[in-house]
């Protein structure tokens, strides 16, 4: 207790959920609190001032995308959407009014863990510096230089902004909709998502060694990508 | 001879069989047909050959004077010989009596001296009158039998063929409504007469056709019903309802009577001896087998029906009751070992019971999806979002979404370059090779290859999941698809036998298809293909 951890609100209306959410968590320092409803949730944030919420999104009452969008007019602490299977517009809708991420239930401790951490580091990592690396991916965002290993990588315009959306959003879930307002500045979105498509395609031709197999550029079925950054975040050289 | 000849306004049976037959038969009539005239005699031709006889004779008279001088007296009988037996090859039995009687004649009155009377002077003479006369008669019996007998051989022939083309439609249909047309229409085609069928229905005999302009009312049903409950043809020419102008015929099959057939009986007595009525009774014994028939096939559809039903639901409760449970209860029995019984357990242990609830959870897991999203399937509920989708991207969001699953296998990838971006689902296609690759995890020895390879396949995306495992046996690979279908070898007993009957229900709501397919050295290949072009709406 002398180094209390991140602080996390997690917000379900299964006791059975949160009490699992909340073992798990505090047994890796974390420090707790409850709310069952939206509307407790929207109580609850202000006095507890989390780092990070935990979100269920079919919540009775008040739901999560509303406690998504309400919370996002003030305040830009990480939220990771909870949810079951079959609900992917429902997740999309809750992403594109400012969720950071999602998990499907049921999911395990270890994967909840290194959401939490990713979301935590990315609030950290706000300012990380004109060059990002994670494995052999190397993007200098002065320079606007992308090398593989010590190759260097030719992209078009459009790849690269596509590719700095990425970087700069490092490990966050990004919906199509998200990106296609970050790349091609919120044209009509029908249109663009072909687009979006193919450039997506080209770019992982270009960085992936396997591109069936994607190692920075993960497809979240249904609902957007991700530029991964684990675990090769921690082998990056130290000296660029 | 004379009772056979059918009233004036009924056409001959063998120009009126039917109008496509007709042209065949008369090009197939032998050059004998065609000189003995084989066809039915009318009233007309009966008479037809008279004159043509008369003049024959008086042309040969004119003739004799001519040659008598060569020929001689008596001689001249056997060229009155041969115009007598061209009469009877070409004409009816009239024609030949008069031929051979006037032949006696002229040859009498005008060549047997003494000339220009009848009176007959020498013996040998009168001989050769009678031999004449006997000759001719004879000769035109015998003819006119054979005649009789070639014409009977053709009606029957008729008959037959006119019954086989009644028994190859009827045998052509299964349904009620498709074999009474056909009795209606073959009826018509060899009789020319409207009929009216009825059949039983709850509460009683209904009509079920008549033929436009057949009256048909109370008292007619009255007689069908008489007919139907007897077994006994009624109506027209027998002791009962005989002032109809109906003739009623039971349906008769080997299970009793299966129902009523009216044709109306004009010109009926005349059918007796040509035989056609016992071909319309021959009609109607070919009609009540084949509605015997469709009675039993409508039977046995139900039941199959019926059958497939309670056997789906035995199995959706098996399969659920099975399925759910197993898991379950590793579940609940490790995480009761390990809260009540925790104290005696050594670490290990309890990681394994842990690791056991976990994993059957998992599984448990899967299991509820795949009954949603078969849930989905059947209430209709997918709604299919074509969206371009890269191929690369497909597969490698399935392989993610098996993670560690795909470990115990190497997995190999080969897609087609220059593959363009195809119109699908890509939640749902990404389920579909999940449950595909799921099924090669799991039928086959860990280390063993899996591929999948992706491409361009007459137009169409193919994709295809194929493994080293023992392989579905060729019997059941049509099955493989079914809903709760599980291999009958020996094996994993995981999975409630839905997650490929959820591939073609996918794949399908994407206008595709899905097969699968034995190895030829041994595996299963699972392929799917997707068109090119996105469905229209």
């Amino acid at each position: 207790m002398s180094d209390p951890g991140p602080r996390v609100l997690i917000v379900d209306d299964e006791a059975g959920i949160r009490r699992f959410l909340r073992a798990s968590l505090e047994a890796h320092g974390y420090s707790i609190d409850e709310a069952s409803t939206g509307e407790e949730a929207l109580q609850v944030v202000p006095a507890f001032r989390p780092d990070l919420i935990l979100l269920d999104l079919g919540l009775p009452g008040v739901g999560g995308r509303q406690v998504t969008t309400c919370l996002r007019e003030w305040t830009q602490t990480p939220i990771i959407i909870l949810s079951v299977q079959d609900d992917e517009s429902a997740k999309i809708a809750a992403l594109d009014a400012g969720a950071d991420d999602y998990l499907t239930k049921p999911f395990g401790a270890g994967e909840l863990l290194a959401r939490i951490r990713a979301a935590l580091r990315r609030v950290g990592q706000q300012d990380s510096g004109p060059v990002f690396v994670t494995g052999d991916l190397t993007v200098d965002l002065v320079g606007r230089a992308v090398r593989l290993g010590d190759k260097e990588v030719q992209l078009t315009p459009t790849e690269y902004s596509l590719l700095k959306a990425f970087v700069v959003h490092a490990n966050k879930l990004l919906t199509h909709r998200q990106l296609v307002r970050e790349v091609w500045g919120g044209a009509h979105y029908e249109d663009t998502q072909h687009l979006l498509r193919v450039n997506i395609s080209n770019l992982r031709r270009k960085l992936e060694v396997d591109p069936a197999r994607p190692h920075y550029i993960i497809t979240e079925p249904g609902v957007g990508y991700r530029l991964r950054t684990e675990p090769r975040a921690t082998v990056a050289p130290s000296n660029v | 001879m004379q009772d056979e000849v059918p009233s004036t306004a009924a056409p001959n049976p063998l120009t009126h069989l039917s109008p496509g037959q007709e042209p065949a038969t008369r090009s197939q009539r032998s050059w004998k047909a065609r000189v003995l005239r084989l066809g039915d005699v009318s009233a007309e031709k009966r008479w037809g050959g008279v004159p043509a006889s008369l003049a024959i004779v008086g042309l040969i008279t004119i003739v004799g004077f001519w040659i008598e001088p060569v020929i001689r007296g008596p001689n001249l009988a056997i060229v009155y010989m041969l115009a007598v037996v061209f009469s009877a090859l070409r004409w009816e039995r009239r024609a030949v009596i008069i031929s051979a009687i006037s032949s006696a004649f002229f040859f009498d009155y005008f060549f047997v001296p003494p000339y220009r009377s009848f009176v007959v002077g020498d013996v040998w003479y009168f001989i050769t009158l009678i031999g004449l006369l006997t000759v001719g008669l004879i000769v035109s019996t015998l003819l006119v039998a054979t005649k009789e007998e070639a014409r009977a051989s053709r009606r029957s022939e008729a008959h037959i063929s006119a019954l086989y083309a009644l028994t190859k439609s009827l045998a052509a249909e299964s349904k009620l409504d498709q074999i009474i047309d056909a009795l209606e229409r073959h009826v018509l085609e060899t009789f020319q007469r409207p009929i009216v069928v009825l059949l039983p229905e709850a509460g009683g005999l209904t009509v079920r056709f008549r033929s436009a302009g057949l009256a048909f009312d109370a008292r007619d049903g009255a007689a069908a019903a008489c007919v139907f409950a007897n077994d006994q043809e009624a109506g027209h020419g027998t002791g009962k309802f005989s002032d109809s102008t109906i003739r009623y015929l039971p349906l008769k099959a080997w299970r009793g009577v299966v129902g009523v057939v009216g044709i109306q009986a004009e010109g009926w007595e005349e059918w007796h001896s040509s035989g056609r009525q016992q071909l319309l009774r021959s009609f109607m014994s070919q009609a009540a087998l084949a509605i015997t028939r469709a009675d039993l096939v409508k039977k046995a559809q139900q039941a199959e029906v019926l059958q497939e039903t309670d056997k789906l639901q035995k199995a959706l409760l098996n399969s659920v009751s099975h399925n759910l449970r197993t898991p379950l209860a590793s579940v609940i029995g490790a995480l009761n070992s390990v809260l009540e019984d925790g104290a005696l357990l050594d670490s290990p242990t309890k990681q394994s019971l842990l690791k056991t609830a976990q994993e059957e959870a998992g599984r448990l897991n899967w299991l509820v999806q795949n009954l949603l999203d078969m849930t989905r399937l059947e209430g209709g509920a997918i709604r299919v979002k074509t969206e371009p989708c890269d191929v690369h991207d497909v597969v490698g969001a399935a392989l993610h979404q098996l993670g560690e699953a795909t470990r115990s296998h190497p997995v190999s990838i080969t897609i087609a370059p220059d593959l363009p971006l195809v119109p699908m689902d890509h939640v749902l296609i990404v389920q579909v090779l999940v449950n595909m690759l799921d099924n090669a995890l799991k039928y086959s020895p860990d280390d063993a290859p899996i591929d999948i390879e992706a491409g361009l396949d007459a137009g169409k995306l193919e994709i295809r999941v194929l493994d080293r495992g023992r392989g579905i046996p060729e019997q059941e690979l049509a099955r493989v698809f079914d809903k709760f279908f599980r291999g009958t070898l020996p094996g994993p007993a995981r999975g409630a036998g839905l997650g490929l009957s959820i591939c073609k229900g996918f794949v399908e709501a994407h206008n595709g298809r899905i097969l699968a397919k034995r190895r030829t050295q041994g595996g299963t290949e699972l392929a799917f293909f997707l068109p090119l072009e996105a469905k229209r709406e």
